[in-house]
């Protein structure tokens, strides 16, 4: 056989010609589209400008509203990724413009997503222009948030003399008109009114973890600072804009609900995330199904189908079958939903996610065997770093181990995603399953999954250029569980030979450990500049 | 080894050349009894059903195409496989000689895209005189095409040298290699299956090309000892197919390699990287041996042999032998020098993975449930997107999935009805247990649904990596499967196959 048409020239070639997928600028280009997103991106499109609204009519929109522009500040953000499939590189360095909320102490709220990846931060007045650094105070990607301090404390005071923090309103039900504020060129305030239609739950800017999201229509002008933007009540903050689909005039908000959750969790000190229950359910309206399941016909309470190993559920002893039928005294319907008082049925996972602490007890009845039991434990967060594949990676660049020339990965979603959908056959899509269905890999006990992610030519590598995309089993008869052990393994040669056992086609690659020494002392000064053999940071 | 070069289709982009059925102007007729030196190349025009693998209980799309072919024998022409590729009807004419002659299949080679036609009567064609072959024509030698090409009715010739001698995918199956060879003449839809030829003999089938968007003046052409290879092998009336080592070699170029695996320069030695268990040499090679030789001829290091004077892919050795044969192998095993004789057969299941043809969509239908075997033809025709599907048919054999699960039957579509509403999302699943029994085959299926499992009202559908199982209610679903095959217009609710 031919090897050669084995391996689509996909992983390889992408290492030496990288390109990214093509994204609108301004789009954060390591953030992942959530799989519920609408076609729109993140950052308003840009239309032809409409004339200037005069105040007057502005005003009309909200007359009782005290207009506070005393609590925006333009925020200015650079920006640079890594280059998830050449690893030691850098993207090159783009800008991001939003408005930020004054909150009290100083602090400024901003989506996450505004800050991913920045190398500088500044904080602007709308005003006068005057601006100052700022740096990350707390942070969290899955509920999209982010907290700024500027960073400049003796310029600090002066800075915000003339601010006023902004208190934040949970109380916005579906039928409420909310106002999207703007700023213009000096500061004036640009005020678009929507209206909140639908709250229900989807992810944000990660795919890992869903929150709940108002939907409100509206139309929305695109001004220059479109990244995040504020939404007020009364003067209040409301929410922040999370995306604005132009055609259809819908706006999804970030909702104050979870702004305040992520900044009571900041307050406390320690910062500990949203916590999750870690179960899949399956609804239950389907009445062979039902009765076969064992359930009366009034019997609400959603089927579990998986238990995520270690999660809150798990933990409490949720199994596999088992009906949920009730989390902390809110009933749960066939759909999966309760009735949310203040926004009427709303899926379960905001009771835990959204109503719920890191660490407080949960309450979970279910149906098992035709018996009801009740299941206790207290709630916990899976961080990012739990998971087999990584589900998101900012400001950190992915870790790798270089040696000879060969390129060791761990598998990532971003990676993954750095692939555009139509490249996505062969090694991509057997990695892509990993991905969607880790047990078979977490049960081998792997941390991670260690994967030859290319080859650069080197004369060590000489027979191999082409390779890419085989999970790493072995190197030097060390079972490989993450990517220490890699390097840790390559350390130990055999004979003056490297062996690396590999899960796919070829199986099994040899490599010279003297010339791995000399084409590494090239890699890292010669034409490839690579700098660090490794990052397991 | 024929198996994983499906991939290379990706980048090839190879056209099939049986053009779609020519516009028939009135061609004049030739007064004199023909005894043209092309007489015996003849024009070939199939009408063709092509199966529907979305609705299987359907006879399919009617749909026609038109290549070329030339006599051989008495009243044996030779063309290929493509041409006449789930045709209905067949009719040959020849270029002065305005009747058309019914024809019919006497032999059909897809691995190959060989076939034999004969004419219903066969008198017309007494007088010709049938083509001889010729051996491998060397490189840079000029060959002519001759054939129905595109552009015209009557015969056209069309001039080139030889560019190149290689082991290729054929496109026909997209799963299968063979020697061919590269002719710089035009080769064009409707050349397919028409003689090439060098001094007045025929040295090769025109088969297929590139599309002009991909490359220029490359046509490939089938030589003579895979013709040779094909009219033997039917000898005995039928067609068995090529038999297969079965393993994958990776070229030893690396010094660490060589090294390790024992060998002292000399360039000669394969590695073999993988050896399907159900070939034919499962069980004696190993991953990390040494391929030596085959039959006494030194393999090199890049999986090449030097055979009748050419250097050719490894695989040519086995590619002339039939099942059954033995071949000669020596290999390192662990360093140590080993030899042995190993039998020859044909590997199944790569056949899946490739294109299929002549065969009638299997399927079964219950209680609006469409159960359908995995293959290619499938998976195209419903354009899988299910993930865990997707994943089978890629790895069914890189991951030797076929071991475990050989004929992997998918739920391709539900007939919505109240009984199976809910069931609609499951489409395109895996199914992989009904009521208890493992679901190895489509057959099993049938045997399964009648099966009583623990909870015996129900009829359970596992599905992979689904949550949840289906559940149907069987006296409900029993009372639904007449209706809905009714809504639907399905006469029958199951093709299990040919006994």
């Amino acid at each position: 056989m031919k090897p050669q048409f084995l391996f689509p020239l996909l992983l390889c070639s992408s290492l030496t010609f990288a390109q990214g997928p093509d994204l609108e600028p301004g789009t954060p280009r390591m953030i992942p589209r959530p799989a519920v997103e609408k076609p729109e991106a993140a950052p308003l499109q840009t239309n032809p400008a409409p004339a200037p609204v005069p105040l007057r009519k502005r005003l009309l929109v909200e007359p009782s509203a005290v207009i506070n522009t005393s609590s925006l500040l333009k925020v200015n953000v650079t920006y640079q990724s890594h280059n998830l499939q050449i690893p030691w590189q850098k993207e090159g360095a783009s800008g991001r413009r939003g408005l930020g909320v004054v909150l009290a102490e100083n602090h400024i709220l901003v989506t996450a997503q505004m800050v991913a990846d920045a190398t500088y931060i500044e904080l602007e007045l709308p005003d006068s222009g005057q601006k100052i650094p700022a740096k990350v105070i707390a942070l969290d990607y899955e509920a999209n948030l982010a907290l700024l301090a500027a960073s400049s404390p003796t310029k600090e005071e002066a800075f915000f003399k003339n601010l006023k923090p902004m208190s934040i309103d949970i109380s916005s039900r579906i039928g409420d008109t909310l106002s999207v504020w703007q700023t213009g060129r000096v500061g004036e305030l640009i005020v678009s009114p929507v209206r909140v239609s639908k709250v229900m739950t989807q992810g944000y800017v990660v795919e890992n973890a869903a929150f709940i999201v108002y939907e409100a229509q509206g139309i929305i002008r695109s001004e220059a600072n479109s990244f995040t933007l504020p939404v007020a009540k009364g003067g209040k903050l409301a929410g922040l804009l999370l995306r604005y689909d132009s055609k259809n005039q819908v706006a999804t908000l970030l909702p104050a609900p979870i702004i305040e959750h992520f900044l009571k969790d900041v307050a406390d000190g320690k910062y500990e995330g949203f916590p999750s229950l870690g179960v899949e359910f399956q609804i239950t309206l389907d009445d062979q199904f039902r009765e076969y399941l064992g359930m009366k016909p009034d019997q609400p309470g959603v089927y579990i189908s998986s238990v995520a190993k270690g999660a809150s559920a798990d933990k409490a002893g949720v199994k596999k079958g088992d009906i949920m039928f009730s989390i902390n005294g809110s009933d749960i319907d066939s759909r999966g939903d309760y009735q949310d008082p203040q926004f009427g049925a709303l899926s379960v996972s905001h009771i835990v996610r959204g109503r719920a602490y890191v660490g407080d007890e949960v309450e979970i009845k279910v149906i098992r065997e035709g018996k009801e039991v009740v299941l206790k434990s207290q709630l916990a967060r899976k961080q990012a770093e739990d998971y087999l594949v990584l589900p998101y990676q900012f400001d950190k660049g992915p870790k790798y181990v270089l040696n000879g020339g060969l390129l060791f990965q761990e598998l990532t979603r971003p990676y993954l995603n750095s692939f555009g959908q139509e490249q996505q056959g062969g090694p991509i899509l057997r990695l892509m399953r990993i991905a969607s269905s880790p047990d078979e890999m977490e049960k081998e006990g792997k941390k991670k999954v260690v994967f030859l992610s290319a080859v650069l030519p080197t004369p060590s590598t000489q027979g191999y250029e082409r390779m890419s995309g085989q999970i790493v089993e072995e190197v030097n008869g060390k079972k490989i569980t993450e990517l220490a052990d890699v390097a840790t393994a390559f350390k130990e040669p055999k004979d003056g030979i490297h062996v690396v056992k590999l899960r796919e086609f070829p199986f099994i690659l040899h490599l010279d450990a003297l010339k791995v020494e000399r084409d590494n002392l090239q890699l890292m000064s010669g034409m490839f500049r690579v700098g660090d053999l490794t990052r397991l940071e | 080894m024929k198996i994983r070069s499906l991939v290379s289709t990706l980048a090839l982009l190879a056209l099939c050349i049986s053009s779609s059925a020519q516009e028939t102007a009135p061609t004049p007729v030739a007064a004199e009894p023909p005894t043209d030196e092309w007489e015996g190349i003849v024009n070939i025009d199939a009408s063709v059903l092509l199966p529907d693998y979305r609705e299987p209980w359907n006879a399919g799309e009617p749909s026609g195409g038109s290549g070329t072919g030339f006599l051989i024998g008495k009243n044996r022409f030779l063309t290929n496989a493509h041409v006449v590729s789930n045709a209905t009807k067949l009719v040959i004419r020849t270029t002065n000689d305005p009747e058309p002659h019914p024809a019919r299949i006497v032999h059909v080679a897809h691995d190959c895209d060989l076939a034999i036609l004969e004419a219903e009567d066969g008198k017309a064609f007494e007088k010709l005189k049938p083509f001889d072959f010729g051996g491998i024509p060397k490189l840079n030698t000029e060959v002519i095409a001759v054939g129905y090409p595109i552009g015209g009715d009557r015969i056209s010739v069309t001039r080139g040298v030889v560019s190149r001698i290689d082991f290729r995918p054929f496109s026909h199956t997209q799963v299968d290699s063979h020697l061919a060879i590269q002719v710089d003449a035009a080769i064009n839809p409707g050349n397919s299956g028409g003689p090439v030829l060098q001094g007045g003999k025929v040295v090769g089938v025109a088969f297929q090309g590139f599309s002009g968007r991909v490359a220029q003046n490359v046509g490939y052409i089938i030589p003579v000892p895979v013709i040779h290879r094909f009219l033997k092998d039917v000898e005995d009336g039928k067609y068995d197919h090529y038999v297969d080592l079965a393993i994958s070699d990776f070229p030893i170029e690396n010094s660490a390699q060589r090294k390790a695996l024992g060998l002292n320069g000399g360039g000669i030695g394969v590695m073999v990287a993988d050896v399907e268990p159900a070939g034919s040499a499962g069980g004696i090679l190993k991953r990390g041996d040494v391929l030596l030789s085959m039959d006494g001829n030194p393999v090199l290091n890049n999986g090449l042999i030097r055979f009748e004077g050419e250097l050719m892919d490894m695989n040519e050795v086995v590619e002339r032998k039939f099942a059954g044969d033995k071949l000669e192998l020596a290999y390192l095993h662990e360093g140590k020098e080993t030899k042995t004789t190993v039998t020859l057969k044909r590997f199944d299941p790569y056949v899946k993975l490739g294109e299929q043809y002549n065969q009638r969509p299997r399927y079964l239908v219950y209680a609006g449930l469409v159960f359908q075997p995995m293959d290619k033809n499938l998976m195209d025709a419903h354009q899988m997107r299910d993930p865990a599907t997707n994943y089978m048919f890629d790895n069914y054999l890189t991951e030797k999935l076929y071991v475990q699960n050989p004929e992997p039957v998918i739920l391709t579509s539900v007939l919505t009805d109240e009984v199976n509403t809910y069931l609609a999302p499951y489409a395109q699943s895996l199914v992989e247990e009904i009521n208890g029994v493992k679901i190895k085959g489509l057959k099993d299926v049938q045997t399964a649904l009648a099966t009583k499992g623990d909870k015996p009202d129900f009829i359970v559908i596992k599905l992979l990596e689904k949550g949840r199982p289906l559940v149907l209610k069987r006296d409900i679903a029993d009372a639904a499967h007449p209706r809905i095959m009714q809504t639907y217009n399905i006469s029958e609710d199951a093709y299990l196959g040919a006994e």
